[in-house]
């Protein structure tokens, strides 16, 4: 709890010191960081705590944005319109994933990924409402009753709040019981199932959680970006996103939000000096791969660790290596 | 009755196109335990080689034998130099085949441009067979006859050849069969280059019907990881039957719900799912 | 009345039949062991009882109540809890979190998910009991993949033991053990309590007949012989097919 406090009061500091230092371009790029670091949590949370790899979050991203463009033509409140957005999305999430879960996981995989691209089709087929391939601009303004947010700095700090709201929800629900059996189902179903759990219902719970988070996070960015369109949905999202949970470090909360980061920025920094950054990108991550040795999180991680224990050379030795990265999620 | 002949045709027609990438896909997953994410985009390079060697006036035919040629040259670099680290790894494979389909794609634009293109039917193909009032494409009489065909030659190496015997094996007790003295490496450096080599296939034949256009990669990705997932993982007469089914009634679907047709597909998907979750011909998890 | 009734139960993988007409009777408090050659289908049958595998006829009753249908995890609500043959921790957490994870499974708060786990005085409580308990205190914040093999096994028990169940299953507890290893589970397993009923599965004889009231048999997955352990050491048929090969480490 004290770690968390502090972690808490780091990510603060952090996103109210930044503004000081960014340009009006910084400030855009780190709310969109926000944005999908959120996004990427939600996805790390089944991947790194329940063992599902899905390739089609993009799905629910998709599904909140166009909550937002679709339904904010109607209606004006933000907060109804982010509760629909989350709750239509974990719907969403609990009916397809009663039915993904039972399945081994290349066929979880295989699944989600044709769930994305169908909500991908759909959209751009559901042209009279959703404005098909050309997608739509976003009406509605985000306002929490304290007046209309429209400027970066505005969106900036919403953002930013928001991250941190989610990082401590999602921190809570990974030391809950739920989130601890849910870790230990991933680790050993069978056990866990011998021991007196009901395995599928902690999967499903964990996957409608990440779902209706990811279809925040969607709302979220139509709201920024004041457009959508089908591509929020499309597997390359769904696998960028996958992505920047890889690179920054499954397993853990922040890793996701530090791939986030990562791959966001190099993103914007690579197609400004070539065309060609999905080559590029995909080059890295080739390398990654290569290299391997999980993700910039790990390695920070394992950095510290090499740091701590050096400090400890000469005390006891302890039964136990030094704890990994405890401090660092 | 004659319009709908002509369509069932062409759903065959796709399916066939379907069953020849799925099963390349399915059999490395099913051998190998391979999860290949840019088994799409070697689709759509097959394709576009054969573009190149037709606009330099190569002859079709001469044209597809290279393009599989080269496809099949490529899966086995690709396997030897990268794939193989990451046996086991399901992560790194995600990451690894997602960049490497990033790469070829993006390579694709560069050099072909994102202009849309077809390949020419080929001369000796290009009139229609007439029963009846009906007239049926030669050509996609001709894809029809190929997907049968490499249905039976898969038939017969599985039940008559030992490399069949050796995959069916691999597939089912990997240990036992490096015991047997078997290069399993070499296995799969060989099913792996000849899942590209199908993907290049149906890349070409597939030019004239689908064409060729940014994006197709990641749609024909979809299409055959569902009907993977609907035949059952690793069996290719689940893939065989699956696509049939995923082609025609896509077709159908089209025709007579435009807008909904990748939701039949998807239907088909969750219900088949929901009745046997290991898909038609998978085999069940102990 | 018996605790757990096993009737006709058969098994087949395919073409080969693993368990016929296979029936079992245990009393509340019994220690039932069952013996046999390699493949007789001793797992097979613990697998069946446990509902890992699906019977493919024959029925399972505990307290006179058919359990043959019910998902694994009922079982455990029901008083039924095993251990497996293969080291089945979780070897990233640590002895301590084990135990939650073991504890928690009848905690009414095990669909919590806001508050944390560790906050619960009840679990830290009664994991500070069982850690005291079996002598084991000094153990709890290592990470269970770095325990001993005969550390890991107890623990393996001792997380069956948390539900406070009516029957334990234990699928050989000291397979791949040291002499000393083996001797000191045998103890343990002598000290549980007698209110609960066990069923081993188990290899090595001087810790069958150390511990069992009763030994079932079980040959080609059908059973030849239920009865005390002196009607198995003294019944010739026994002897043909399970001692007649002399060496006992190779049963």
């Amino acid at each position: 709890m004290k770690k968390l406090l502090l972690g808490v009061v780091l990510l603060i500091a952090l996103v109210f010191a930044m503004p000081l230092v960014l340009s009006d371009f910084g400030i855009n790029l780190a709310t969109e960081i926000y944005i999908m670091a959120i996004f990427a949590m939600s996805l790390g949370l089944i991947m790194g705590y329940a063992g599902m790899v899905s390739l089609g979050h993009a799905g629910f991203f998709g599904i909140g944005a166009y909550t937002v463009a679709v339904i904010g033509q109607h209606v004006a409140n933000t907060y109804l319109l982010l509760l629909l957005s989350v709750v239509i999305s974990g719907l969403i999430a609990l009916v397809t994933g009663a039915v993904f879960i039972r399945t081994s996981k290349f066929y979880f995989l295989m699944i989600t990924l044709a769930f994305g691209q169908l909500l991908y089709v759909l959209f751009w087929q559901l042209k009279p409402w959703t404005g098909g391939a050309d997608g739509m601009s976003v009406s509605a303004i985000l306002n929490f009753g304290f007046g209309e947010i429209v400027s970066p700095n505005g969106f900036y700090y919403v953002m930013g709040i928001a991250f941190i709201i989610f990082y401590i929800l999602l921190r809570l629900f990974v030391e809950s019981p739920a989130g601890k059996i849910t870790k230990g189902i991933m680790e050993n179903e069978a056990r866990m199932s011998a021991l007196g759990y009901n395995v599928r219902v902690y999967k499903l719970l964990a996957y409608t959680l990440s779902g209706a988070l990811a279809g925040l996070a969607g709302a979220l960015y139509a709201y920024f970006n004041v457009f959508v369109s089908p591509d929020l949905s499309g597997w390359m999202f769904s696998g960028q996103v996958m992505v920047m949970v890889i690179i920054g470090g499954v397993g853990t909360l922040l890793g996701p939000a530090l791939g986030a980061s990562v791959f966001i920025y190099l993103q914007n920094f690579m197609s400004t000096y070539t065309e060609r950054w999905p080559m590029v990108m995909g080059a890295l991550l080739v390398a990654l791969v290569l290299a391997g040795k999980g993700g910039l999180i790990h390695w920070l991680q394992h950095g510290k660790s090499l740091f701590v224990a050096r400090k400890r050379t000469g005390e006891a030795v302890s039964q136990q290596p030094v704890k990994k990265g405890e401090a660092v999620h | 009755m004659s319009i709908f002949l002509a369509q069932l045709l062409t759903g065959l027609a796709y399916g066939m196109l379907y069953f020849m990438i799925a099963v390349g896909l399915t059999i490395i997953l099913g051998v190998m335990n391979v999860v290949n994410l840019a088994h799409g985009t070697l689709f759509m390079l097959g394709a576009y080689i054969a573009f190149t060697f037709i606009n330099d006036e190569v002859n079709f035919w001469a044209a597809l034998l290279l393009a599989v040629l080269l496809t099949a040259v490529l899966g086995l670099v690709l396997e030897k130099l990268l794939i193989k680290r990451i046996y086991g790894k399901e992560l790194e494979q995600v990451l690894l085949t997602f960049g490497l389909s990033f790469i070829i794609a993006d390579a694709i634009e560069w050099i072909w441009g994102t202009e849309m293109h077809t390949l020419p039917v080929p001369g000796l193909l290009s009139g229609s067979l007439s029963i009846g009032s009906t007239a049926f494409p030669l050509y996609r009489l001709f894809v029809v006859f190929i997907g049968c065909l490499l249905a039976l030659l898969l038939w017969y190496l599985e039940t008559k050849t030992r490399v069949g015997a050796i995959i069916r094996a691999g597939v089912d007790d990997r240990a036992m069969v490096s015991a047997l003295g078997i290069n399993v490496g070499l296995v799969f450096t060989g099913v792996f280059a000849f899942g590209a080599a199908l993907a290049g296939l149906s890349g070409v034949l597939g030019g004239p019907l689908i064409g060729m256009y940014t994006g197709m990669d990641s749609e024909i990705l979809v299409t055959s990881l569902i009907v993977v997932v609907i035949g059952g993982l690793g069996s290719w007469k689940g893939s065989f039957i699956g696509a049939i089914a995923i082609g025609v009634i896509e077709t159908l679907g089209k025709v007579w719900f435009p807008s909904l047709s990748m939701l039949t597909v998807f239907l088909i998907m969750m219900i088949v799912l929901i009745i046997r979750p290991q898909g038609l011909f998978g085999r069940e998890v102990a | 009345m018996s605790l757990l009734r096993v009737e006709n139960i058969s098994k087949s993988f395919k073409t080969l039949q693993v368990l016929r007409d296979v029936s079992l009777e245990v009393n509340p408090g019994e220690r039932h062991v069952i013996i046999g050659p390699n493949g007789a289908g001793k797992t097979t049958l613990f697998h069946c009882i446990t509902n890992i595998l699906p019977i493919d006829s024959g029925a399972v009753y505990l307290d006179g109540k058919e359990i043959s249908k019910l998902p694994a995890h009922h079982l455990a609500h029901l008083g039924m809890s095993r251990t497996f043959q293969k080291n089945n921790l979780f070897g990233d957490l640590t002895v301590e979190e084990n135990i939650h994870l073991a504890l928690a499974a009848k905690k009414p708060y095990r669909y919590d998910i806001f508050s944390p786990l560790i906050s619960r005085t009840d679990i830290r409580k009664e994991t500070n009991d069982i850690l005291e308990q079996w002598e084991i205190s000094n153990r709890r914040h290592v990470k269970v993949k770095h325990l001993s093999y005969g550390e890991q096994r107890l623990l393996e028990v001792l997380l069956a033991m948390a539900s406070n169940p009516k029957i334990l299953l234990l699928d050989e507890p000291t397979s791949g053990m040291s002499p000393a290893e083996t001797a000191q589970t045998s103890e343990m397993i002598q000290k549980l309590p007698r209110s609960v009923a066990l069923v081993v599965v188990e290899h090595d004889m001087d810790v069958v007949f150390a511990i069992a009231d009763r030994i079932t048999v079980l040959h080609h997955g059908e059973v030849i012989l239920s009865g005390s352990p002196d009607e198995v050491r003294n019944n010739e048929v026994v002897k043909e097919i399970y001692f007649g090969g002399g060496a006992k480490k190779h049963a």
